[in-house]
């Protein structure tokens, strides 16, 4: 928990250090995947329904901030919630026939939904649709500009990784678990499994639209392929499932690592190279680490805090 | 306390259960057998909301609760139990449990509903194993588990699949003890599945008869085992006592 909350200060200050743009556009691309990965889990993680669709709640969130930014003039900084909302208002109309197909069948359906959306997109008249969409910049210098998204992807990412560590350690976390691990016992223990699933993945949709909203802000020129890219859904699943998907803390260390295993690849060797490394990587840890390197790691992490902070034993963190 | 009336179940062109009637009294144990395939974990899933029958209707306590929703019935106070044991393997024995006190009963998590799950693993004789992570089990401990959360929704009326099946005689012994003493502690009714004939005839006071997904037989056990139609349907199908 104090470690926690040293490495969120630093974080949160590092801007006063002045580091490059190229650092800190670096560094809120990887808050904005923990995000992602985190809110992913929640759904993903918690309950095993392995959502390859994320990117169309995501995308919705983008639209949806940058559509009311283009036409109204209101700022993304505060409408990123209503981006949140029309994820959340779609997944709420899809869940219901969504969450009743299990395994595979849920995570091709929702990889369609996202090729379906990401099509009705480019077509609607009020998208400029392939034309894309040129998006007005905050109006400070290019430093400032990544600071404020630097602080405003941090702040997301803690909102995600404390929502999803309170359901975890919930009673909504146990039942979750439940189904999970076998949603026909979980039913006759009294679990509604449909609302339980429901639930989560209204809230999984709302955070995934919400870090939408705001990127759109960000990269300032909106088109479906770049917010509608299935290579998105699948970078959140790996780094969530890599980190390890039972606890909260999984996805947070699966997307800081791979977001820089995936930088140096790319910065050092070649970027096509970088991918297969990159494939070949995730391939392996899937294969033999099935629950993550969180998994892996624990006897190692708690060996290590059981004999440095003996005294902090209770509530694990 | 629970009655069906000409229950029918198709599975496409198979009928798994034809027009079945029956009645459970309130405290007594009531014993289901027939062959392999004749219907009884069919049931069951009729009785608990995994199947919604074709015809036919269930009444629990005077309620219709005909197709109702699994966790609906287990919150209306039905237990069951699975007859391949499938315990929650990634968690505790204790967090098994506490899960149908949390959802089955709606408390919320704490110490209290932490209690209530202890209590229930003492019950079954697996109060000291309560951190054991439940892939360590062995199948009569896992049994055992599969009881202690079936009566984590606090049931009046307890349904068990197979429970004995797979345990040697000493440990079916163990079982049918275990039953008797959850019954005499919580006033159940039960409704028992079971193969091994021998297991019923110390154990219920009453036994319905599936074969083809008929009632072909019901009454006390010494009567229905020499019943001719129940002695021809074991032999037909190669079972023996
Ligand atoms: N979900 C299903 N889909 C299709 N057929 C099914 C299904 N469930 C059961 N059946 C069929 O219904 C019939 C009754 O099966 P059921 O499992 O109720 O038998 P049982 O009496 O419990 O047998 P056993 O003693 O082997 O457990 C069988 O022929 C079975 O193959
Ligand atoms: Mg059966």
């Amino acid at each position: 928990m104090l470690v926690g909350l040293a490495i969120l200060l630093v974080l949160a200050l590092l801007p006063l250090a002045r580091p490059s743009t190229y650092f800190l556009g670096f560094m809120l691309i990887l808050f904005m995947y923990a995000a992602l990965a985190s809110s992913w889990n929640i759904l993903g993680g918690f309950t095993g329904y392995l959502s390859f669709g994320h990117a169309a709640f995501f995308g919705l969130g983008a639209y949806t901030t940058a559509l009311l930014l283009f036409y109204l003039k209101w700022s993304p900084f505060w409408t990123m919630p209503l981006g949140g909302l029309v994820a959340a208002v779609f997944a709420a109309l899809v869940g219901y026939p969504c969450l009743r197909l299990r395994g595979p069948y849920f995570s091709l359906v929702t990889l369609i939904l996202t090729l379906a959306v990401s099509i009705i997109i480019l077509n609607a008249p009020w998208t400029k649709g392939a034309f894309g969409m040129f998006l007005p910049f905050p109006p400070v210098d290019i430093f400032t500009n990544h600071v404020i998204f630097y602080e405003v992807m941090l702040a997301l990412m803690v909102l995600a990784a404390l929502v999803a560590r309170q359901i975890e350690r919930s009673k909504l976390g146990m039942g979750l678990a439940a189904i999970r691990e076998n949603e026909d016992v979980a039913q006759t223990l009294g679990v509604n499994v449909t609302w339980l699933k429901m639930e989560v993945f209204l809230i999984s949709a709302f955070l995934t639209g919400m870090i939408g909203g705001i990127y759109s802000y960000y990269i300032s020129y909106l088109h479906p392929s770049f917010v509608f890219d299935t290579l998105i859904s699948i970078n959140i699943v790996l780094m969530a499932l890599f980190g390890g998907r039972l606890t909260w803390l999984g996805p947070l260390l699966g997307a800081s690592i791979l977001s820089v295993v995936n930088e140096i690849l790319t910065l050092q060797v070649e970027a096509q190279l970088a991918r297969i490394v990159f494939g070949l990587l995730l391939i392996g840890v899937i294969i033999f680490l099935p629950d993550g390197i969180m998994a892996a790691a624990a006897p190692f992490i708690r060996r290590l805090l059981g004999q440095s902070r003996r005294r902090l034993r209770p509530s694990s963190g | 306390m629970l009655r069906g009336q000409q229950v029918t179940k198709r599975f496409g062109g198979l009928t798994a259960l034809n027009r079945v009637d029956f009645a459970i009294e309130p405290g007594q144990i009531v014993g289901l057998i027939g062959p392999n395939g004749s219907g009884k974990t069919t049931l069951f899933n009729v009785i608990t909301g995994f199947y919604r029958p074709e015809e036919g209707r269930i009444l629990f306590d005077g309620h219709d609760i005909t197709g109702a929703r699994p966790h609906i019935v287990a919150r209306m106070g039905i237990g069951r139990t699975f007859q391949i044991v499938q315990p929650f393997q990634n968690m505790t024995a204790l967090e098994n449990v506490e899960i149908g006190v949390l959802y089955g009963q709606g408390l919320s998590h704490g110490s209290e509903s932490q209690a209530r799950a202890q209590e229930l693993l003492d019950l079954v004789g697996l109060g000291h194993q309560r951190h054991t992570p439940v892939r360590n089990f062995t199948l009569a401990e896992k049994k055992r588990l599969e009881i202690a959360r079936a009566l984590s929704v606090r049931p009046r009326l307890l349904l068990l699949d197979e429970v004995f099946a797979g345990l040697n005689p000493g440990e079916v012994k163990q079982a049918i003890e275990l039953i008797f003493h959850i019954r005499r502690e919580l006033g159940l009714t039960l409704l028992i599945v079971e193969h091994v004939l021998g297991a019923l005839r110390d154990t219920c006071e009453r036994v319905i008869v599936l074969n083809y997904g008929q009632k072909i037989a019901e009454g006390p056990p010494e009567e229905v085992f020499n019943h001719p139609e129940v002695i021809a349907a074991y032999l037909g199908s190669n079972e023996t006592h």
